[in-house]
């Protein structure tokens, strides 16, 4: 009878011990999960749980206007690497970027808290006038930003955009190869997040949306 | 637009060009179109869905347009994030397949517009195959 007990002590014991492991393992997956479902890098954004804030940085947009650090703050930017010359994977980034525009615009009153960057890897053909006449196609308040070479190097190694200028045999006519991302500036001028392509304004919005939704609530 | 508009009048025309031209080639189109570009744009890319009815593979040599200065057959490239163009001189239609082009994908650049082209506009793009086949093949442009 005591040997009994005790052999059913124990094994209630160590049925008990299981039960509060295994919980104390879910708990843990759960947490980590409901942490990921959040940060967890879908096919269309890579949310960073640790926002990265840039350093200075100066290039200049379509008006000849300084655009900087300081121009970041109090947004959130859209920004995308490309050049002018590009015949498809910029105008198709744009005109998406254009639509995430629209359907930010709309479902939020004002949204002016949002802005989309056109950033020129190819200051060599890209003059602020040829900017501004090509991002103001996509979207009147777009901005076309570049710079000298070491600048928009700055900024893009901050962000880990890349790019290459072809060298081809003839001057005005060369590729150039780009990120094609879209990087996620928060209002703090801090990398917050990167859209993956291909680009999709839907897909785009709707995240979007969800992430200045999860800033707000981090930032109260 | 009306039957007295040589615009409409020439993108008919282009059109019933375009499908007894394709028939006889046993090479369809469908869906063919241009990106309308910012003013001043010199590069644009039009897309299409290219089909070869035959039992034969057909070969794209090249492309040609008269409101261009110059078309060339392209591939977007995408490798490690970054995106690239690669010229080809070349597609090969497998027998009794399609093959899109799309964004992101194979296009055909078009350099040079030698006039602001806006939705709408229809814009005649030749595709000559092996063999001395020429395909004229009416694009829309869409915004």
């Amino acid at each position: 009878m005591y040997r009994t007990s005790l052999k059913y002590g124990a094994m209630i014991a160590t049925v008990t011990l299981g039960a509060v492991l295994a919980g104390a393992w879910l708990a843990e997956v759960y947490r980590e999960h409901d942490a990921r479902a959040v940060l967890l890098p879908d096919q269309v954004i890579t949310l960073f749980p640790d926002p990265k804030p840039l350093t200075a940085f100066a290039l200049a947009d379509q008006a000849n206007r300084v655009f900087d650090l300081a121009s970041l703050k109090g947004k959130w930017s859209f920004l995308f690497f490309g050049f002018t010359h590009c015949p498809d994977v910029c105008p198709t980034a744009l005109a998406e970027l254009a639509r995430v525009r629209d359907s930010i615009a709309r479902s939020t009153p004002g949204a002016e808290d949002i802005q989309f960057v056109f950033v020129s890897v190819d200051p060599n053909r890209d003059s602020a006038s040829k900017l501004g006449q090509y991002v103001d196609y996509f979207a009147a308040s777009f901005l076309g930003v570049t710079g000298d070479n070491a600048q928009i190097g700055n900024l893009a190694g901050q962000l880990g955009a890349a790019y290459q200028v072809a060298i081809t045999p003839e001057p005005e006519n060369y590729s150039v190869v780009h990120t094609t991302a879209v990087f996620l500036l928060d209002p703090l001028a801090r990398y917050h997040a990167v859209f993956t392509p291909p680009h999709d304004a839907a897909a785009i919005s709707r995240r979007f949306k969800v992430v200045r939704k999860l800033a707000a609530g981090n930032a109260t | 637009m009306s039957w007295r508009h040589p615009v409409f009048v020439l993108s008919l025309l282009a059109q019933s060009l375009v499908s007894a031209a394709g028939e006889e080639a046993g090479v369809s189109v469908r869906n063919a179109w241009i990106r309308e570009s910012p003013p001043g744009n010199s590069m644009m890319a039009a897309y299409m869905e290219l089909r070869n009815n035959t039992s034969r593979p057909r070969v794209l040599v090249a492309a040609s347009s008269s409101g261009f200065q110059r078309v060339m057959i392209h591939r977007t490239v995408l490798k490690d994030g970054m995106a690239g163009m690669a010229h080809l001189s070349q597609i090969e239609l497998a027998p009794n397949a399609s093959l899109i082009f799309a964004p992101g994908g194979y296009h055909l650049m078009l350099m040079n517009p030698k006039r602001t082209l806006r939705a709408g506009d229809p814009v005649v793009i030749n595709l000559e195959f092996r063999g001395g086949l020429v395909l004229p093949v009416a694009f829309e442009v869409r915004k």
